[in-house]
């Protein structure tokens, strides 16, 4: 029996073909947004192709990245990481204060070197994350109400760290042996910034973890169907709190990124972040009902509103303008994702039943 | 037909309905006659849910006509109906928990004053005299979430007596009810018949039916298979037409397995019952059975009985209140689903939909859900032992990389059991194991469960249909109002005894019951 299969006419087989080409360029929208940014800004910018100024802009990609990457588990369960911001900034609080004032122990102030400074701040992160998933996952608040939750509380500790203050000077002092940190943000390896590559890392570990590994699956099967994934036997608690763990390290390691870059931690470190990290994702084809969507979207959404910002400041486009650029970017693509799942479900019959022989 | 007309207030002509996969209603004419009760039955699938959506207008028919006192109507959406006259109570009730009662009855058709102001004092007066129309005073300003199941069905009846209903639907508007509950409500349909409303009654229980009906016609597979009225009505007369006795003895000869070890000894299982809407859970009762290596123990019972309360419960997606469940003589504690998945009890949800599949992944993704092991993903690994499933289960698909969306009902249905069987039970549970799926692919899964039980799995089902539980079914146990009120072996079993079981008693006959009662009045 065909009886799932609505069985085409001819002409509607003529069609197929022109079905899947809309199909294709649809799902591959966020590349072909980028090569034509890429192509228009170096044709109206003569700098913008140098390697000098790709240097610059891979940095910045990489810090929206970074976070994208992270927020992209979160968003696949079908939730939301709106702390990330504020994490970040909390992660270079910790970093700067352990760097400049030391921890007080035993009379005297002890000064940890960068290795153990940047883990503490990891470690506080990873607090928070922890605070994200059991408030999403045990107690069964809504994910936007959780993490918005958060995010006041990390900036405020943030706050409180230096009473508003930055730190500065994080270059560290030869004599306490915490020289260094400016290492992470500003070095070189081949030729490409260091951040780029922990970019590059991130990116190649979570990727392989959502195709290769049962979790990246049941973060899938989570945010498909979460009743399901529970009755299949899938620890779905579990599961949540994984991707907030993974959000706020990622978060974590900007804000150190960052306070690395300027030599400086400031508290007020990544607001609004987190805005540009869920634009990230969505541009690159993650629903936000969950279930749908891709690493390497997430990655190349970033670089699509990275080269957007940083090409438009290049053509002198003022700051207000780009914001309204940006705003209509962003809910394009949206308003396209919504446009290619209705045909895609639509299309769905021809495109099972274009090849000859059906199933029984 | 024309000589019968001035009785016939309402008729649905060669209504076909088709719903990808499947004809749900296959050239139906359904008559109602005027001031009557007139019955709709037949098991689940049959398309009586279907029939009477087209009537509301909720769904709209894809070939036939509707007549409203020999005239042709359209009926496009509810609002349509209501201004024919002609209004449903659902099966899921729609009262909005958080409104009170007069907000309910005129929910979506808010009386206005000085052109934006809701004129709570009219609405509150005209509930008032619906409800009193029905001889079931309430305080109108009652939050709906405090009232019981039977009394927010008195709401819903008064909202549409108030939108001057001519023909009441009623969707199985017992089947949540106690009995005491049911029994006000049949003083109400009594009542309503006086005041010149027409009832359409759908239900499977045939004791309420017998009672309450006028006209009957019986729905089998979208097919009108019996039309009569009351007086040349019987129970068996029903039941034979419901089931249709007929071509199912195929399936495959039994195995003897009376000297089989007992796998599954469950003791004292009980639930208390719960919650109102959605999630409203049936109480379970003192459920004490065994099932052994290779046995199909079906488990038959009415809407409400308990059926899926209770393999959830087995499935470790439900906690229970107290009893025990012995499994291959270990006494488990299953306390999540994972538990009960380690302890080798798998389970095959009722709505494939909602509880099973994963729309967004692949027919291999969905199968192995669950059951994967290690760090990494074995992709070779896996497809192979897909593979070797699918095509133990005769899973049709060209490629099983395809979205399991793709599949028809039968398919998705044995692409379920397949991740069950990925896991190597001892215990495999099926909720209405074929709920949705057309009467070939039926067969073929009642083959497949056959097959498997002759390789020693323990299986236990629920089902609905008296069809599928006597073509199935080693044993069946009949549950009725969370008690366990008869058992029967495959040779001993008949429609009707089967049916009788089932049924609960009308009219008080049953006093030790009322002490669990909550009916307010």
């Amino acid at each position: 029996m065909t009886e799932h299969l609505i069985s085409p006419g001819r002409s509607d087989r003529l069609a197929t073909s022109s079905v899947r080409a809309l199909l294709f360029l649809l799902r591959a929208r966020a590349v072909l947004v980028l090569l034509l940014l890429l192509i228009l800004f170096s044709a109206l910018a003569p700098s913008f192709l140098t390697a000098n100024n790709l240097s610059i802009l891979s940095k910045h990609v990489a810090i929206s990245a970074i976070l994208a990457i992270g927020m992209t588990f979160v968003v696949l369960t079908g939730g939301i990481d709106l702390s990330v911001g504020s994490v970040a900034g909390l992660g270079g609080m910790v970093a700067g204060y352990l760097l400049t004032q030391g921890l007080p122990f035993g009379g005297s102030v002890h000064y940890p070197g960068v290795l153990v400074a940047i883990l503490i701040a990891l470690a506080v992160c990873f607090a928070v994350g922890l605070l994200n998933g059991w408030l999403v996952a045990k107690a069964g608040v809504a994910p936007f109400i959780a993490t918005l939750g958060t995010l006041y509380i990390a900036r405020g500790a943030a706050l409180l760290l230096s009473n508003g203050k930055t730190f500065p000077n994080l270059g560290g002092v030869a004599v306490r042996g915490n020289t260094g940190f400016t290492l992470l943000g500003q070095s070189f390896l081949l030729g490409i910034p260091l951040p780029v590559w922990i970019m590059l890392v991130l990116f190649g570990v979570v990727a392989l973890v959502a195709a290769k590994t049962p979790l990246g699956r049941h973060v899938y099967a989570v945010g498909g169907n979460e009743r399901a994934a529970r009755l299949a036997g899938i620890r779905v608690p579990r599961v949540k709190l994984v991707t907030y763990l993974v959000s706020s390290l990622c978060a974590a390691l900007v804000g150190l990124i960052i306070a690395s870059q300027l030599e400086a931690a400031h508290p007020a470190t990544g607001e609004s972040f987190e805005l540009n990290a869920i634009a990230a994702v969505v541009l690159g084809g993650t629903s936000l009902m969950g279930g749908r969507g891709s690493v390497t979207g997430s990655l190349i959404g970033a670089f699509v509103i990275g080269v957007l910002s940083d090409g438009l400041v290049m053509l002198g486009v003022s700051e207000f303008w780009q914001m309204v650029i940006k705003g209509t970017v962003i809910v394009l693509a949206v308003a396209i994702d919504q446009l290619q799942s209705r045909l895609q479900a639509k299309f769905l019959p021809y495109l099972l039943s274009a090849s000859p022989e059906d199933a029984q | 037909m024309s000589d019968a007309a001035p009785d016939i207030v309402l008729e649905a002509r060669a209504i076909t309905k088709r719903y990808p996969g499947t004809i749900a209603l296959d050239r139906v004419t359904f008559r109602a006659y005027r001031n009557q009760v007139n019955v709709l039955i037949g098991e689940n699938g049959a398309g009586k849910s279907t029939l009477m959506r087209i009537l509301a207008g909720v769904e709209a028919a894809d070939e036939g006509d509707l007549l409203l006192d020999g005239s042709p109507i359209s009926v496009r959406s509810p609002r349509e109906a209501a201004a024919h006259g002609i209004s449903i109570v659902h099966q899921e009730l729609s009262t909005l928990p958080n409104l009170d009662i007069s907000e309910n009855i005129f929910a979506g058709r808010e009386l206005v004053k000085a052109a934006i102001l809701v004129d709570r004092p009219l609405q509150d007066f005209r509930s008032d005299a619906a409800l009193r129309r029905l001889r079931k005073p309430m305080p109108v300003r009652t939050p709906a979430a405090q009232l019981s199941l039977g009394c927010r069905q008195i709401a819903e009846a008064a909202r549409t007596l108030d939108q001057g209903a001519r023909i009441l639907i009623l969707d199985e508007p017992t089947s949540a009810l106690s009995t005491a509950e049911a029994d006000s409500l049949f003083q109400v349909i009594a009542d309503l018949k006086r005041a010149g409303v027409t009832i359409i009654y759908i239900s499977h229980r045939l004791n309420e039916l017998l009672h309450l009906g006028d006209c009957f016609t019986v729905l089998r597979s979208g097919r009108v298979v019996g039309e009569a009225l009351r007086a040349e009505v019987s129970r068996q007369w029903i039941v034979e037409r419901m089931s249709g006795n007929a071509g199912t003895g195929d399936v495959q000869s039994r195995v003897p397995i009376a000297g089989a070890p007992e796998l599954l000894v469950v003791k004292g299982l009980s639930l208390a019952a719960s919650g109102t809407d959605e999630a409203a859970q049936a109480p379970l009762h003192d459920l004490s059975f065994t099932l052994r290596r290779g046995e199909i123990l079906g488990v038959y019972g009415l809407l409400g009985a308990g059926r899926t309360e209770l393999l959830e419960l087995l499935a470790g997606s439900r906690p229970s209140l107290a009893g025990q469940i012995i499994l291959g003589g270990k006494q488990l504690h299953i306390s999540n689903v994972a538990d009960a998945v380690k302890a080798g009890i798998v389970l095959v949800p009722e709505d494939r939909q909602r509880d099973g599949l994963i729309p967004e992944m692949s027919i291999r993704e969905n199968i192995s859900l669950g059951s994967e092991k290690g760090f990494f993903l074995s992709r070779a690994r896996e497809t192979l032992r897909v593979r070797e499933l699918a095509g133990e289960l005769n899973i049709a698909a060209r490629d099983l990389e395809l979205p399991v969306t793709a599949l028809s009902g039968g398919n998705q249905q044995k692409a379920l059991i397949a991740r069950c069987m990925m896991r190597s039970p001892s215990l495999l549970l099926l909720d209405e194991p074929t709920r949705g799926v057309d009467a070939v692919a039926k067969l073929e899964v009642y083959r497949i469960l056959r097959r498997l039980a002759a390789k020693g799995l323990a299986i236990l089902f629920t089902s609905s249909e008296i069809e599928e539980t006597r073509t199935l079914a080693d044993r069946v146990l009949v549950l009725c109002q969370g008690r366990i009120s008869a058992e029967f072996s495959s040779n001993e079993l008949t429609d009707e005894s089967l049916f009788a079981a089932a049924s609960p008693a009308v009219s008080s006959a049953h006093p030790s019951q009322s002490s669990e009662l909550h009916a307010h009045d």
